[in-house]
Parts: C-alpha cells; structure tokens; sequence
C-alpha cells in the first residue's frame, strides 16, 4: 500500500505549489474595502438573475462564492470570464466598463477569499514535513495520490477552504461532515466492523472500514450499530504542534491547490476560458 | 469512540482492500462485472442464472440512483464485491450495488473543455484502482474505496480537440484508452498506460504516416486529417495476447474525393500486441468509406467449430449492413452476409471480403439515396453472443439515408469535418429490431420489433437463466426468451435507453444493472418473504 511515504515526495508535491495566485498586473484599482463594496454593488445589479444574490447561487449558474469547488481562482481568469462570457454557456458578455469589472473580480475573490487566495505566513515546505511527519496526516489522508484514505483527499484544500475554517479544521472541535461519520457495527453473524459511514438511511449502510475495505449492508442484517460522536479528525494541532509547526502546516494547506497543477498539465498558463 | 482501539486498527491497515487481479479479470462474468462488455472476449454473456424465462416475469424494480444533473447516460455500470462504478462526462459515482446509494463521487474540474460533453461510457478497475477518461482527455485513476484521485495522465491535447468517451480496458497491467472525434478531422489513436504509475508506454496510430504501410491507401496530404477514431472499448484474448480494437470513419465522412485510396486502418479491424502496440493484422470492412461506416462496433471474440475445425473467432456486426466472421490469429475473412433487407450500396462480398459496390450509390451534390443511413444498420449499441443458444444478437436498424457530399474544409481545433450528411428516410420501412444469428452462418434465426422505437437505443446482455435483457429507446427495458426472442417481462423506465444493460451477485442475490437517460437502476427477483415480514 502507499503508507510509507518519502520526504522527497512532499517536496517534490511542495515545489509544483505556485505562489498562492499570480498577481494581476492589471487590476489597477487594488482590493481595498471600497473596491469590494463597489463591486458587491454592481454584482447584485448585474448578476443576480443567474447566480443569486451576493453570488450565492441561482436557478441558471453555479455560486460564485460559498461551498463549492471554483473553477476559475485568479484574478485574471475571473476578469476574462467577466469580460467576454463562456462561450457555449449561459454565461454572458455583459459589456460592463473595465474598471468595473475590476471591482466585481474584487468583491467576488473577498467573498470567497479561500486559503489561497490570502497570503498565509510561513514555511510551506516545512509545512509539507510537518504533515508528512509529526502530524502524521497521512495516514488519513491523501495529498497527490498518496496518503490514508478515511479522511479527506486535502489535495485541492486551499481552493476548497477560508483560512478560518481551514484553522478551525485543526484545532476546534466541528460538526462531523457526511460521509465521515464513525460507527461501529455488528451483524447478526456476530462479525463487527468498525469505520465510517460514507452514507446511511433508515435501511442500509455503507461503511468504510480502517483496512480501506467497503462494507455495504441492510439494516435488517445488523444486530448493532453505535454511532461515534467525535471525529476521527485530531483537534488538537495547535497544543500537539509548536507554533512554528503549527503556522508552517497552515501555510503549506493554504497553498496546496491542484486546479492549477492540472492546468499546468495541459500546457496553459492559466484557468480560463 | 475510542481514540486507542482506532489508532491501534490504522496501524494494522494494511492492502486487505478489494483487490481486482489480473485472473479475475480474464474470467467471463459472474458475480463481478469486470468490463465495459462483461470480459475480454465481449460476449457480455454472465453465467448467472437466478433470474431465468422460469421467474423473470417477477422482476422488479430495486432501487433507482438519480445522477444529479445527469442526461442521456451511456455508461455500463461495473460492479466489484457490490460496489458498482458509473460515469457521467467528468464524473465519477460509487454506489452500493444493493440500494443504489451513494459512497462517493468524485467531479473532474476542467480548464477549459465543456464539461458535460458526452457521452461517457464508463471505467475499468485493476487492483485497487479505477480508471475513467474525461473531456479534456485525461485518464484518471482513482482508489476504489475513497475515490481519491491517485494519478492522472494526459491522453491527448484537448486545445486541438481531442476527447475521451469509451470505457478504457485493463489487461496485465496496462490501461488502453482512445480518442475521439474522427468527425473533426482528428486522427485517432489507442494508447497504453501503465495501469499502477500512469506512465504512457505505446501508442498506436489509427492512420500510417507517410513511408509506413498503408500509408498508400491515402493521396497526397490527405492523412493528416484523416480521423479513425477509437471511440468503444476493444477486446483482448489473453492466450494470444493479442488486442481487437475496431476503427472509425476517415475524414471527411461523406466527400471522399480529397482522400482517394482505401484509407487505411479506417472502418477496419486491427490486431495489437499487447506489448508493444504493434499491429499484427488487419482486415477492412468498408474500403474508402464515404457514409460514416466506422467500423468501431465490438469485436466479439468466440472459439467455435468453423467448416468441421475449432477455429479462434472473431465476429462483428458492422455499421454497413453486413455481418462478418474472422479468423483472429490471422485476420483471415471467413464468413460476411447481409444482416438487414435494406442495404443497397453493396451486393455482397468477394471471398477476401471486399465489398462487391454498386456504382452510383455514394454521397452526391443532388442527394442520392444509400441504404443503411449514416446511422448504419446497427452502431456502437453492444452485442452478445450466448455459448448456449450459439447465437449472436444485435440491435438493427432498417432504414435509408439521402446523402448529399459538399467541400467543407478541414479547421484545427475540433471543428466539424464532415463534408456532407444524409437525410435520414424515417418511412415506414424505418424500424429497429433485435435479431438473433447463428453465429458461422450469420442466418438469421428470429427477429423482435423494438415498437415505437425511431432509433437503435441500447445493447443488449444475455445470461445463464436463458434471457436476453435489451434496453429500447421508448424507455422500456425488456427480456427476451434467447431461443425465441419472445418478450417474457418489460419495465417501463420512463426514459430513452441509451446504454447496455450488466448482471451481478451480492450476498447471493442476481441483480441487473442499467442506466437509462439520468438514472441508474437496479433489478432483482420479487421476494414475497422480505415484502410481508415486518
Ligand atoms: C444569463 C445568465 C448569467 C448572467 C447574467 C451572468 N452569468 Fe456568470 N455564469 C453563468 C453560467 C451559466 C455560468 C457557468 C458557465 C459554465 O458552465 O462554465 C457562469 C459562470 C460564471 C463564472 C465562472 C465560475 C467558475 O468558477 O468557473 C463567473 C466568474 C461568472 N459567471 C461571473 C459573472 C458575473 C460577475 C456576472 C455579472 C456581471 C455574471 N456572471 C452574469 C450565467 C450568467
Ligand atoms: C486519525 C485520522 C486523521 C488524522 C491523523 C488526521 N486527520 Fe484530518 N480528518 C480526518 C477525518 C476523518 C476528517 C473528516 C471528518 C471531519 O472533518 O471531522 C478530517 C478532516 C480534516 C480537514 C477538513 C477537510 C474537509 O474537507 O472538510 C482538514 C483540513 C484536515 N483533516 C487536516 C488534517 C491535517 C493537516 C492533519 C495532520 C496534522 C490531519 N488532518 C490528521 C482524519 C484524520
């Protein structure tokens, strides 16, 4: 299995991390609060009818802020797309003035303002190290292809998370997201298999056990099923972490986004149309 | 929970996950559904015999997945120890094979190509993978359990159009997958990868560049747009370790005067060493085709008696109109015959099996009237072959097509090259029918209307309990009786049928798996028991 994991993979992972986004050499009105509430003006007199007051999702297109993978992160995708529509989509050219648009890329990034779109401090590489190491993350999670596979794959985490949630992730306890739930069962054989649940209802329940095994059953072959009410996420990195460890980690998390290492597979410079 | 007893159990974990061997996958399907067409010889015939003509009018309905935002579905479910895998253009879904619930699903985030660009017809599975390809011509693999993405490799340039449909194939470690769009002047090719690391070992060349063989069969610079697609999944004899893949149409489809010659390996049969890619042999279905015939329906492999000697078979219903026998150490042509009434573009074929044509009936300014249409007289909808009938069945399509050829000319990056089309003649002799042949002969045995049907619809699977399951395009999902073709039980999905249907066993129990237009459903034996206790 892929248990062990070298250093020089993570550092390998570690040099494919671009700078969080390419600065825009063009934006030229910054991203202050005036910028965002100017934007946030325009955007609901503009977009609404599709995406959804404040972006957050309409009947005719995706969310453009919120809970949701983002296709296109930089500055400078989300101007092009703005600025000449998707062709093949709904999504229109809408004709606003450049300086405009601007203010709507300012507002959108400040509401979405994911890990890697904010500067986070510290060492990323040592950040990789930590999770390789002392963290020991791997064994529960997946980072490129390699890593544990009861927690999350954190591959694309910086895009898909705030720096907030991202800290919280680590150090305060949380709802257990669906899917990752623990529980323990034993059927009517006796056999009990502990893991947890990638879904469940009232009849059946689909369990991942700790040898990476599915376990798929009908409740009426269960004679026992005990729910678990703590993740299995650790939430206590900050005290079981120096600082050093724990800002280095967050750094390295905040950076690690893979819309970008694909995109760099297909030999383009950048998401966008 | 306790944090102790759970440390203790990761530290044990170890690679008791579901494992697919290379074994497991060269067994015809049983309990498992290891392949797009059910094993490497594509027969899709399952040794499961639960559901037979004796009980199968109690079949009902299990549970329905509704693929969010899915439509027009192509995939064939695979299924491994109850987990059944199913895709939708850049999306991946693991469901519990006995409730149709979710386990995990995992979306493909694209740069640039349009994401529900379809079709996708689904994965292949090796170890503790599973592979499918996207429209922005990746092929990924993922863990089977978690569906965390473990690798993905680059198939083709998505900038110039290429694209990725067909359920890749997983033989001894290598993962082959094609391309599409032949109708876009892209010239198509299969490549292997490396099926634990993604590395790209070999790729073959649907088109011979200039210098190689067969590169006499194209004028002038007519190869560099020539398409060939390899756009369904092949099969595999593992004895000979040899590779069938089936290619599609040159390009332009329907003007064929700027590609005089031949057109090799368009519309033609190729051998590949597994190792290497090289080509062993090929054998040409429609020489210098100028309707669309791609020759990419599945090669059906079978070892049977041919003139009083057991031979290595390979037989396929081609898009043209006829049906034909090869010897597939060799490619030797053994047998071809007309497999629908209306075909007129041929009269038969010569003992090489080179079609015998009839002058005129090709694409013209004015219109000319071709039989089968573009859509042939049957497509990509899968066929099966059943050891125990010793027939061979198909979905058919009797109908014409007034085909008209102009000079459109060849744009880079995945624009239309098709230089004509037809009309399709939907009269009232336009009907599509599930016929059974013997499978040397090619004589038809029986025919079942598909009533109502303006369309192919969906192919077909045939099982141990002497049923073939046939998906129609008017939504209704039917059992035929395989010696007869006397319907025996129907289910009205409510939606068109576009995909073919696969068997499986959990926990003792013959489910049949099928996806109609943007649901997955699952059938198994009404139990009287289960619906009164409680
Ligand atoms: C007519 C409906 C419509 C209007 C009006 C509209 N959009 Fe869109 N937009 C869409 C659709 C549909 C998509 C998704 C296109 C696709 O499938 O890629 C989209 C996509 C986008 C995306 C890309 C999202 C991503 O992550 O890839 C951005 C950014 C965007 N819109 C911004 C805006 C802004 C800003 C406005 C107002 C100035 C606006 N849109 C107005 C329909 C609309
Ligand atoms: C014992 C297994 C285990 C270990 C060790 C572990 N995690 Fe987790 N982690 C999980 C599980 C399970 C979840 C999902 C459940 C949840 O969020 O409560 C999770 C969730 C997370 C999330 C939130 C992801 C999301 O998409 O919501 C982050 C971020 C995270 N872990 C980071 C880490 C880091 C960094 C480490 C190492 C310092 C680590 N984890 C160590 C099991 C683990």
């Amino acid at each position: 299995m892929l248990r062990s994991i070298g250093i020089s993979l993570l550092l390998a992972g570690a040099n494919c991390i671009a700078p969080a986004q390419a600065a825009s050499p063009n934006n030229p009105l910054g991203t202050g609060p005036e910028a965002v509430a100017a934007g946030h003006v325009i955007f609901n007199r503009t977009c609404t009818a599709c995406h959804g007051t404040d972006g957050a999702e309409g009947e005719r297109a995706p969310a453009l802020v919120g809970d949701r993978r983002f296709f296109r992160l930089s500055e400078n995708a989300i101007f092009d797309t703005i600025k000449n529509g998707i062709l093949g989509t709904a999504m229109p050219a809408l004709g606003l003035p450049d300086d405009d648009i601007w203010r709507i890329v300012v507002f959108i990034r400040a509401m979405r303002a994911s890990a890697s779109d904010v500067d986070v401090p510290g060492d990323a590489e040592h950040g990789a190290a930590v999770f390789s190491g002392k963290g020991g993350c791997l064994k529960c999670h997946m980072l490129l292809g390699q890593g544990g596979i009861i927690g999350p794959d954190l591959s694309n985490i910086g895009a898909q998370m705030t720096l907030q949630h991202l800290r919280e992730s680590l150090t305060q306890a949380r709802p257990i997201p669906i899917g990752y739930r623990p529980v323990k069962v034993v059927t009517r054989s006796g056999e009990t298999v502990e893991g947890i649940a990638k879904n469940e209802d009232g009849f059946s329940i689909q369990i991942l056990d700790f040898h990476d095994k599915l376990h798929l059953y009908d409740k009426s072959e269960l004679r026992q099923i005990v729910h678990g009410t703590t993740s299995l996420m650790p939430r206590n990195y900050d005290q079981a972490l120096t600082p050093g460890e724990y800002q280095d980690l967050a750094a390295m998390l905040g950076h690690q986004v893979t819309v970008k290492l694909h995109v760099k597979d297909q030999g383009e410079g950048e998401v966008g149309r | 929970m306790k944090r102790l007893a759970l440390t203790l159990s990761l530290a044990l974990a170890s690679s008791l996950c579901a494992q697919v061997t290379d074994k497991q996958l060269e067994l015809s399907p049983d309990s498992d559904w290891l392949h797009y067409n059910g094993g490497y010889s594509s027969q899709r015939h399952s040794g499961l015999d639960q559901i037979r003509l004796s009980n199968v009018g109690s079949l009902v309905s299990k549970w329905v997945y509704h693929v969010p935002g899915g439509g027009g579905l192509q995939s064939v479910p695979i299924v491994v120890d109850g987990v059944m895998y199913i895709t939708q253009p850049n999306e991946i879904y693991a469901l519990d094979g006995r409730s149709g619930r979710l386990i995990w699903q995992y979306h493909h985030i694209l740069a640039k190509a349009p994401d529900r660009e379809g079709p996708n017809r689904g994965v292949a599975v090796f170890e503790d993978k599973v592979y499918f390809t996207t429209t922005d011509s990746f092929l990924i693999a993922l863990n089977t359990a978690s569906g965390n993405v473990l690798w993905q490799s680059k198939i083709a340039e998505a900038s110039e159009g290429y694209h990725s449909s067909a359920a890749p194939l997983v033989a001894k470690g290598k993962v082959m997958v094609g391309v599409i769009y032949g109708d876009r002047g892209l010239n198509g090719f299969l490549v292997a990868f490396d099926a634990r690391t993604g590395e790209r070992l070999w790729q073959f060349d649907s088109i011979p560049k200039p210098g190689e063989p067969g590169s006499e069969s194209w004028v002038g610079d007519s190869w560099k747009h020539a398409g060939g697609a390899t756009w369904l999944t092949g099969s595999y004899d593992p004895e000979l370790n040899l590779l069938y893949w089936a290619i599609g149409n040159p390009s332009p489809d329907f003007n064929g005067d700027v590609r005089e010659g031949d057109n090799l390996y368009t519309d033609s049969m190729v051998a590949l060493g597994l190792n290497t890619g090289k080509m062993k042999w090929h054998f040409q279905f429609t020489p210098h085709d100028v309707m669309d015939w791609d020759g990419a329906e599945i090669p059906v492999l079978v070892d049977a008696p041919f003139d009083g000697k057991m031979r290595k078979l390979l037989v396929q219903a081609d898009r043209n109109g006829f049906y034909y026998v090869l010897d597939r150490e060799t490619g030797q042509f053994l047998h071809g015959s007309k497999l629908a009434r209306q075909v007129n573009w041929a009269t038969g074929l010569t003992a090489q099996g080179r079609p015998i044509l009839v002058p005129g009936i090709e694409p013209s300014l004015k219109g000319t009237k071709v039989c089968p249409s573009s859509t042939g007289a049957t497509n990509w909808m899968s066929p099966t072959y059943n050891p125990q009938t010793g027939l061979f069945y198909f979905v058919a399509l009797e109908g014409c097509g007034l085909a008209t050829k102009n000079t459109e000319k060849f744009r880079p990056g995945g624009f239309q090259y098709r230089a004509g089309g037809d009309v399709l003649l939907k009269d009232d002799t336009w009907k599509v029918y599930v016929r059974a042949l013997e499978l040397t002969t090619g004589k038809q045995v029986w025919e079942q209307e598909r009533v109502g049907s303006g369309s192919l619809g969906g192919g077909l699977l045939s099982t141990a309990g002497g049923v073939i399951f046939s998906g129609e395009l008017n939504g209704e999902f039917v059992a035929l009786n395989a010696k007869t073709g006397q319907p025996v039980w129907h289910f009205n999905t409510g939606q068109p049928i576009n995909s073919q249907p696969m068997t499986y066993m959990v926990d003792g129990k013959q489910y049949v798996g099928l996806t109609a237009n943007s649901d997955v459903f699952g059938f198994a034996l009404f139990e009287p028991e289960k619906a009164l206790a409680k």
